[in-house]
Parts: structure tokens; sequence; C-alpha cells
């Protein structure tokens, strides 16, 4: 039975006498938006029960914790490395197992060894620190492209305090939230076979509405409610990925949110720019890592993507470990975080890109996941994946791989919602590969985007 | 500890008075510092300090190959190095068989609880270290009966090795109960965040 005295039928096992276990500080104005959540006629199939976690101190130390964030000035450098850093490493080498067993903590950052997911998926009990509590302690999973799945260690706190950088990405795009009580605040969407759902409510922004739905229509009554739900519901903010956004382009919903924020993907120019004018707000493209958190947001007029957090130093590493010059490419590694239950000193993201400094702080230019691989072209040149990624930009499609047989040909994988756009990618790819092959990609995850059989590929 | 050796206080002083050079970072394959001391070098130097020539063989465990391993050995082994370049020990010309058990076997058995650079900062640790170098190669320190070392190097060395023993099973407890803590979360259930990655 619902809080109101109705049969619900939207409810997995536990109901409305388990909801306070996900939400400790729900309140009966919180209770009735997961209702109008759940209970909507339109709604999706909420296959699944999550919350956040907060109890009430945590609450009023999330919004000290905004307003910190909010304030932070990000303009370190390499020749001028944040004040916090020294204290971080002398703190994390005598409270982390990991780094307690290789002895004294250095004097300088670039003394460390770097770690890599490899690290981290071997045994993530030797990176939490010595005070971090046990009882409060969430995970967070994550299977990544790089064949290492990971199972990061969190706390509802460090949960909460996402919002608080995704407002420090808005505010660049003059977006302020501003919904509350009654209102729904973010719509997380999915668009998988199978996609973990929820709702839940924001404690920090006065219990409004959040909800993960999965676009897919085999979990909705009808298709057709789709765009009915998120009408009636009126996010003010839509998050997801590319794959999902291309779904959302698909929907005759008229709602326009505040903005849309794709994480855990490239977000190609032509996407985005169709997603703007399709919903008429600013699409927010955030470099995001299970293991770090929200890290940057792209921002033309900076030239990249601009740092959010004010504690994480990034360096730019080669192969062999030696940072190198600001606007040279090598691996994005990062030092510090806002997760208390893995401090991060040096830790290789497997992503690439070049650092810039300017009026914008530290900026990533050139973003791109996983290590750079270089194509043959049919003069038998190399360019790299990058200048692939520039080539295909003014298309609007979420996903996409391209893939270098050992014969030299190049095969294209779309999705295939994107396949009538196959004929101006190969007009696209042609300069550099003649005629290329343009497959239908049925994944329904992330991929690893840039593959090659030819040995000379590894750059 | 039949052998009289030099006052304590002069050992554990230059433990104090460790240069920055010997405090640095040991060379380590695959971690790129250029300024990083190659350690099986320094150690040879030590070597021939006391007149002994090691062949290379004998080197071979002073070579950094893994961080977690061989950095906080090969950092004591550099200060070791440091107390074994004193007058009073080059004095006596030690044999090379005892130089390189003191700078691998006891640095390794030091160094696996505690963070080398201690051995210089903590006034008890560097007392450890001179009583362990000193009685490893024989000796006791000057104004102390065998048995008055005997018993001084066990307290300060037992106490802290039992201290270290019940740390090392309360860590292995707590790692058994981080990744319990975590299996039993089922995934995703965990906590809101506004975006997947």
């Amino acid at each position: 039975m619902t809080l109101a005295g109705k049969p619900d039928v939207n409810l997995p096992g536990g109901a409305w006498e388990s909801d306070r276990d996900y939400c400790p500080t729900l309140t009966p104005a919180g209770a009735r938006m997961l209702e109008k959540l759940r209970g909507h006629p339109c709604a999706p199939v909420y296959r699944n029960r999550s919350g956040n976690k907060l109890q009430a101190a945590e609450v009023a130390a999330l919004h000290a914790y905004e307003r910190e964030v909010m304030d932070a000035v990000v303009a370190w450098s390499a020749a001028a490395p944040p004040s916090w850093l020294p204290d971080f490493l002398k703190v994390t080498y005598a409270t982390v197992p990991y780094y307690r067993a290789c002895g004294s903590p250095p004097a300088r950052l670039a003394d460390v060894a770097p770690i890599s997911r490899a690290e981290l998926a071997h045994d993530i009990a030797a990176f939490v620190p010595d005070d971090a509590d046990l009882a409060r302690m969430i995970n967070f999973q994550t299977t990544g492209t790089t064949g290492h799945p990971l199972l990061i260690a969190s706390h509802p706190l460090v949960a909460g305090r996402y919002l608080a950088f995704h407002k420090r990405a808005l505010r660049r795009f003059g977006v302020t939230l501003r919904h509350g009580a009654g209102q729904v605040g973010v719509m997380l969407l999915g668009h998988q076979r199978r996609c973990f759902t929820y709702v839940s409510v924001t404690p920090t922004m006065d219990e409004s509405g959040l909800a993960k739905i999965n676009l897919h229509p085999d979990d909705w009554r009808q298709a057709e409610d789709r765009a009915r739900y998120l009408d009636a519901m009126a996010p003010e903010l839509i998050a997801g990925d590319p794959i999902s956004f291309a779904e959302l382009l698909t929907l005759p919903m008229t709602h326009k949110p505040a903005a849309l924020m794709s994480v855990s993907m490239m977000l190609l120019p032509g996407m985005r720019a169709r997603l703007e004018q399709r919903f008429g707000c600013p699409v927010l493209d955030i470099y995001s890592l299970n293991e770090v958190g929200p890290v940057a947001v792209y921002d033309e007029q900076a030239g990249g993507h601009v740092l959010l957090q004010h504690r994480l130093y990034v360096e730019i590493l080669d192969s062999a470990g030696q940072p190198v010059p600001d606007g040279a490419r090598g691996e994005i590694t990062v030092t510090g975080g806002f997760n208390f239950c893995l401090p991060l000193v040096r830790y290789r993201t497997g992503d690439y890109a070049s650092l810039a400094h300017g009026p914008h702080g530290p900026v990533l230019v050139g973003l791109a996941g996983r290590s750079p691989l270089r194509y043959r072209t049919v003069n038998g040149e190399w360019i790299n994946n990058i200048d692939i990624t520039h080539a295909l930009k003014p298309l609007a499609i979420a996903l996409f791989g391209v893939h270098q047989h050992g014969d030299g040909s190049v095969a294209l994988r779309l999705a295939p919602g994107a396949m009538p756009q196959a004929d101006r990618a190969r007009a696209l790819l042609a300069p550099f590969f003649g005629a290329i092959a343009v497959e239908t990609l049925l994944a329904e995850d992330k991929i690893i985007q840039y593959t090659s059989d030819l040995q000379e590929a590894a750059v | 500890m039949m052998q009289i050796g030099p006052h304590l206080e002069t050992l554990t002083h230059r433990l104090a008075d460790t240069p920055v050079e010997f405090l640095a970072e040991p060379r380590i394959a695959g971690v790129a510092n250029a300024q990083a001391v190659a350690v099986a070098a320094l150690v040879n130097d030590i070597l021939l300090l006391h007149g002994a020539r090691a062949p290379a063989a004998s080197l071979q465990g002073f070579i950094g190959a893994q961080v977690k391993a061989d950095r906080n050995r090969l950092a004591l082994a550099m200060i070791v190095c440091w107390l074994l370049a004193d007058d009073w020990f080059t004095g006596q010309q030690l044999p090379q068989h005892d130089l390189l058990q003191v700078l691998g076997e006891a640095a390794r058995e030091l160094a696996a609880s505690t963070p080398a650079h201690q051995f210089t900062q903590d006034p008890e640790r560097r007392e450890e270290l001179a009583r362990i170098v000193l009685a490893r190669l024989g000796f006791r320190p000057r104004d102390e009966s065998v048995a008055q070392a005997t018993d001084r190097l066990s307290a300060i060395s037992g106490t802290e090795r039992r201290r270290l023993l019940e740390a090392s099973r309360l860590a292995e407890q707590r790692a058994r109960e981080i990744r319990e803590a975590l299996a039993k979360k089922a995934a995703e259930e965990s906590a809101d965040k506004w975006s997947r990655e």
C-alpha cells in the first residue's frame, strides 16, 4: 500500500516501509514525490530500489561543501602546484595501506610511481584509508572498456557531492538549478535492454525528485508513454549518455529542460548541436569517471574541457610516466579527488588529452578515451585517431567505432539509428581511406572506439 | 655483540643528520625519476670504503624492480649506507658478507613495517636501527655490557615488533572487512549520483 492507502502496482518488494532505508531523511513531502514518480499512469516499470542514504547532518555538510565548490578557484600549474598537495601526500602515505607499504611519503609528487586501473582492480581494499567508515561504505561498479572490472569504494556523502560539481559546470552556461519540493530535479536516462532503474529524492534540493529511467520500450507499458511521462514529470535537468540522448531525440516530448548533461562517452559536436536545437538549452559534455567523479566540462570558449574539482591535480604523462610539456598529448593522470574513501595519487585514467592554462584555469584539450592509435591512410601515411574524431565532427551520431583490418581496409561501425548518415560518414573519411565499409554497431554500452589489427598502430 | 663498538649517541646523531642525498628516492625500474639514486652503486661504494669488492651478482638485490616491494627497503638501505660510511665503521674494514647482510636482510626486516625515514626522524627508531646494525656486525655500544646491550636491543626492538605485528594483523582484518562490506552491497543500489559514468 502507498502512504495514500492505495495499492501500488509499481513497487518492487519492500515498498514504502523501506523507502526510509534508502532515504533516511525522507519526509511526507518527499514520500509524495516518490509516489508521484512511481504512480503516474505513464510511469515506466521501476525495476530497482536505491536512494540518497544521507543522514541529516550529512545533508547540512553537503550544503557547506556546495558553497566551497562554487567559490573555489582552480588556478594551479605545473610550476605552481596546489598548496594542498604536500599534506595530501603525507596523509595518504600514512593512512592508505598500499602507500604505507611503499614507505615514507615522497618529497615530490613526481617521485610517486603512477598506478592504473589494474592496481585498483587487483585489491581495492589496499586503497581505502584506515579512517573510512565501513558501516556507511557503498560501492560503484564499472566494467569499463579496458578489461579490468572495478569496484569503487565510496560513501553517500561522496555520491551527494556530484551535484555540487554539476552545479559548477552548469554555472558556466548560465544555468542555476531552482527546483525544490514537489518538482522533479533530474532524470537520468539509460537506453539499454537491461538497466538499473529507480526513484529517489535529493534532500539538498528540498527533496526534489530524481529518477533513473530506461528509454528502452520494454520498460514501458506503451512506447508513447516515454514522452508523456517526461512531459508530465518535467525534470529541470536531464542527464544521460549520447546513446540515450539519440533515443530522446526520437521522442515527441514538448518539455524543455534547463539543460542536458552528457556523461560517459564522447559527445560529438554534431550530436550536441542537434540536442541544443531540439531542446533549446545548453548541452553539457561532462568528462566523468567512476574512480574520480566529474572531472571537467567542455566549454568551446575555453577550447576544451575545463576542470571542475578544486582538490584534483591533473598531470599529463607519457608512456614512461614522465610529465609532458603543456600542449603535448599524453595520459590524463589525477591526484586527489573528493572521494575520501579512495584518495588517488597519480592515477592513470586511461584517457588522453593535452593540458593548457589560461583564463579558464587548466583545460584538457582534445580529450579522447583510451590510448591513441594511428591509422594508415590510402597514401601510406599515418594519421592519429584524433584526426578521425575531427573528421566525423559534423555527424550527429551517438556512438561509433573505427577498425582498421590487417590489410589496411577500414570499417566504420555506426549504431542502427545512425545508419542514414552512413553515406556522409563515408564521404568524410574518404580523403583518408578511400572507400570504407560501414557496418551496424549492435553494442548497447561503451565500446572501444578505435581499434586496429596493424602492429604499427600503437602510438 | 662480543666486540665493543662506538658510543650509541654518535650513531644516533649521525642518523639524525642524514644528508638529503641519502633520503632521496631509490631508483626503481619503470619509475621515471632522473634524480633517483642507484642503490646498487651506492652499496658498491660502501663496500669499497670498507676495502671489500662485491661481485655484481651480490648487488642484484639492490636493483629496484617494484615500488611496493622495493621502495622502502632500498630507502632504508641508503640510510644504512650512510651509517656504515661513518669513520668508526670504515675504520673496522668490515667483511663484505657482514655488510651485505646488514644492508640486505636487516634492512628488509626493518622496512617491512616501518617507513624508512622514520629511522632518521624518530629517536626510538634511530636507536633501534643503530643497535641492530651494531648487533648484526657483532658489536655492542661502548659503555654497555653484553647483557645490557642485549636487554636494550630486545626491549626497543621487541616492543616495536609486537606493536607492528598487531598492526599488521589489524590491517589484514580491516582489508577483509572492506572487501566484505563492498561485496555485500548490490551494484548500483548504493546511493544517488546525479550522473552515471
